[in-house]
């Protein structure tokens, strides 16, 4: 079943079209990355899913309840973790998710082991400093804690890696993927390695709606690049293997760069025996032969071209 | 003809109060680096020099995050 | 009904924590010990101004002056700090972006709108009624005891006035973004009802009337009947910018 569906969805700001006809839908147990240029309507788009900003037209659906503008009681389903989130500086940790529990409703008693509970995970227990002195990673995590605080269905996280570094991308990637475990979590990013690290399925927004949607492994299949790079040992030996590559009927091109050649050709498959056969016929000795893994920058980069 | 010293015991409360407010202000100036705007010295000046509405001030836009 | 407790209790830490309940209890006890004293030293102080051997003839001051002098303070002064706490009421929260989150968990807004109302209510009560006190008992120490006729309706008339000022604040930072826009707005409404005051007969209907008339009630110097106009047409006001306030933030993009 789908646990969030978006359907014909159209928002204008003013005279701006960010969103033209978004359709998708995000099945239970996966991790849904939601890539897209700056701008391309990712954060309008999420806050549209928690009833923060009205669609234009279009309805949405989240476990199959319509999500109302305003105050909507889908949102009891999810939970949200923006770019950068904004806390009460004069509070600590402790204290802000027990506001945050009072609000949801989660039983006084259940409160204190939850908290408990989450800030063991996001490796905030033991901080009883105010919020305002954390750094940017750690009111991430923070963000992280409040928002599994009801056990959501659905996750969702805007932008979350964005603006840390290194090493608190990481911890965020870590905990989220380990959310994915028990939830469904909707990410969006331009940061396209994370996307690889932990989504399993993407979707592509761009020019006002989801050109591309789909498993990640399935899409990488389909936008595979026949290509091949072959090294050989010596500078002298690259053109004339180019040369001997090019008279074959399958290869689209073979570019020569140091003593590397980058080959596009088709059907890989049916024949790359005949490239070995000519390596071996001609006897050039080569260091590295490799079939290019496309990467979903290169699909990407195709998609919103 | 009232004497200002028979009023005294009554100006002390005002004077205490002030001071509370004056010495909050500072201890809060001095714990923190960063103000909403204007720096350290702008803030002192203000806070000892306009009774009352220094602190005021300091406390509504001055004072940084926390 | 459980997110308006919670967040209610958010309200009044952070006044708290922020020192704002600090700042307005001390600036309005210091008013209610000031105005007497003033009151008492107010000939003492205009005869040091007297050079030139002139001697002013001023009358001995009395219960009236002061309570006039607290009127005088309250309504100018004590207004002037009440915009200034309360100023940043609803537009801190959502400039910020601290709302989100907790809009996001399913707090309903409604609740924040009489949440924000109540700890705002709560804190200018608590704070008048401390100045009233204090007031109250200085000058019954400095003065003799006067019969003074609605004084305790005027003394509801400010209060009420305040509790004005606090409903459109909320409703000007529903209306309008920025961190200081609903205090702008604010000022720029009651500075147009100070405009409007020029305006011959339409002051008996003005709020303002119930900061301004204070004083001339004790003394008869102002029109009971007219003030009452007032409180009603002030308390439509106070519900209906309430009610504006809950519908706009209802629907408003965050």
């Amino acid at each position: 079943m789908d646990i969030l569906r978006a359907e014909h969805i159209r928002k204008n700001f003013g005279s701006q079209h960010v969103l033209t006809d978004l359709n998708f839908s995000v099945s239970k147990h996966s991790i849904f990355g939601l890539i897209g240029k700056n701008g391309s309507g990712k954060t309008t788009t999420m806050k549209m899913i928690l009833g923060l900003i009205k669609p234009t037209s279009g309805s949405i659906y989240v476990c199959g309840e319509k999500v109302a503008y305003g105050d909507t009681p889908t949102n009891r389903h999810i939970g949200y973790l923006p770019d950068v989130p904004e806390f009460y500086g004069y509070m600590t940790a402790r204290e802000y998710l027990k506001l945050c529990g009072e609000i949801t409703g989660v039983r006084r008693s259940e409160i204190h082991k939850r908290t408990d509970e989450l800030l063991c995970l996001v490796g905030l227990n033991g901080v009883n400093r105010k919020i305002h002195s954390y750094s940017r990673g750690m009111k991430q995590r923070l963000g992280i804690a409040q928002a599994l605080l009801n056990e959501p269905e659905l996750l969702i996280c805007d932008e979350v890696t964005s603006a840390l570094d290194p090493v608190g991308r990481k911890e965020i990637l870590d905990l989220l993927s380990a959310a994915g475990k028990r939830a469904t979590v909707i990410f969006s990013t331009h940061i396209l390695s994370d996307v690889e690290r932990i989504c399993d399925q993407i979707g592509v927004l761009n020019n006002g709606q989801l050109e591309l949607q789909g498993p990640l492994n399935e899409i990488k299949q389909d936008y595979r690049q026949e290509a091949l790079q072959i090294e050989t040992l010596t500078p002298d030996q690259a053109p004339v293997l180019a040369a001997h590559l090019k008279a074959l009927p399958f290869i689209s091109k073979a570019e020569v760069s140091g003593r590397t050649v980058n080959v596009q050709l088709n059907h890989y498959e049916e024949n790359s025996l005949d490239i070995i056969r000519l390596l071996a016929s001609e006897s050039i000795p080569i260091l590295k032969y490799e079939r290019l893994e496309p990467t979903l920058e290169n699909v990407f980069m195709d998609v919103i071209r | 003809m009232t004497q200002i010293s028979d009023l005294l015991p009554l100006l002390i409360p005002i004077i205490v109060l002030e001071l509370i407010l004056v010495i909050t202000a500072l201890i809060h100036i001095f714990r923190h680096k960063t103000y909403r705007f204007g720096n350290r010295v702008l803030w002192v000046v203000l806070v000892l020099c306009f009774q009352l509405i220094g602190p005021v001030v300091y406390f509504i836009f001055g004072r940084g995050d926390d | 009904m459980s997110g308006f407790t919670a967040f209610f209790k958010k309200e009044i830490v952070e006044y708290l924590r922020s020192y704002k309940a600090l700042i307005l209890l001390c600036v309005f006890i210091i008013f209610g010990m000031m105005s007497p004293l003033l009151a008492k030293m107010m000939p003492d102080i205009l005869s040091h101004q007297a050079i030139n051997g002139i001697t002013l003839n001023i009358p001995k001051p009395t219960f009236y002056d002061s309570f006039g002098q607290f009127f005088k303070n309250l309504s100018q002064m004590g207004m002037a700090v009440l915009l200034l706490i309360f100023g940043g009421v609803l537009s801190q929260d959502l400039s910020k972006g601290t709302l989100i989150m907790l809009l996001a968990k399913g707090l309903s807004r409604h609740a924040v709108i009489l949440a924000k109302f109540a700890a705002a209510l709560i804190l200018w009560t608590a704070s008048y009624a401390f100045a009233v006190m204090i007031q109250w008992g200085y000058t019954l120490y400095l003065f003799d005891k006067l019969p003074v006729p609605h004084l305790f309706f005027s003394l509801f008339c400010l209060w009420l006035f305040g509790i004005f000022i606090l409903t459109i604040l909320l409703m000007s930072s529903t209306l309008v973004g920025g961190a200081y826009s609903g205090l702008f707005l604010t000022t720029a409404a009651l500075g147009a009802l100070i405009v409007c005051q020029f305006i011959p007969g339409t002051d008996r209907f003005s709020p303002l009337a119930l900061a301004s008339d204070n004083a001339g009630l004790m003394t008869g110097a102002a029109n009971l009947h007219h003030a009452v106009t007032a409180v009603w047409i002030t308390v439509i006001l106070i519900v209906s910018a309430l009610a504006v306030s809950l519908v706009v933030f209802k629907k408003k993009s965050i």
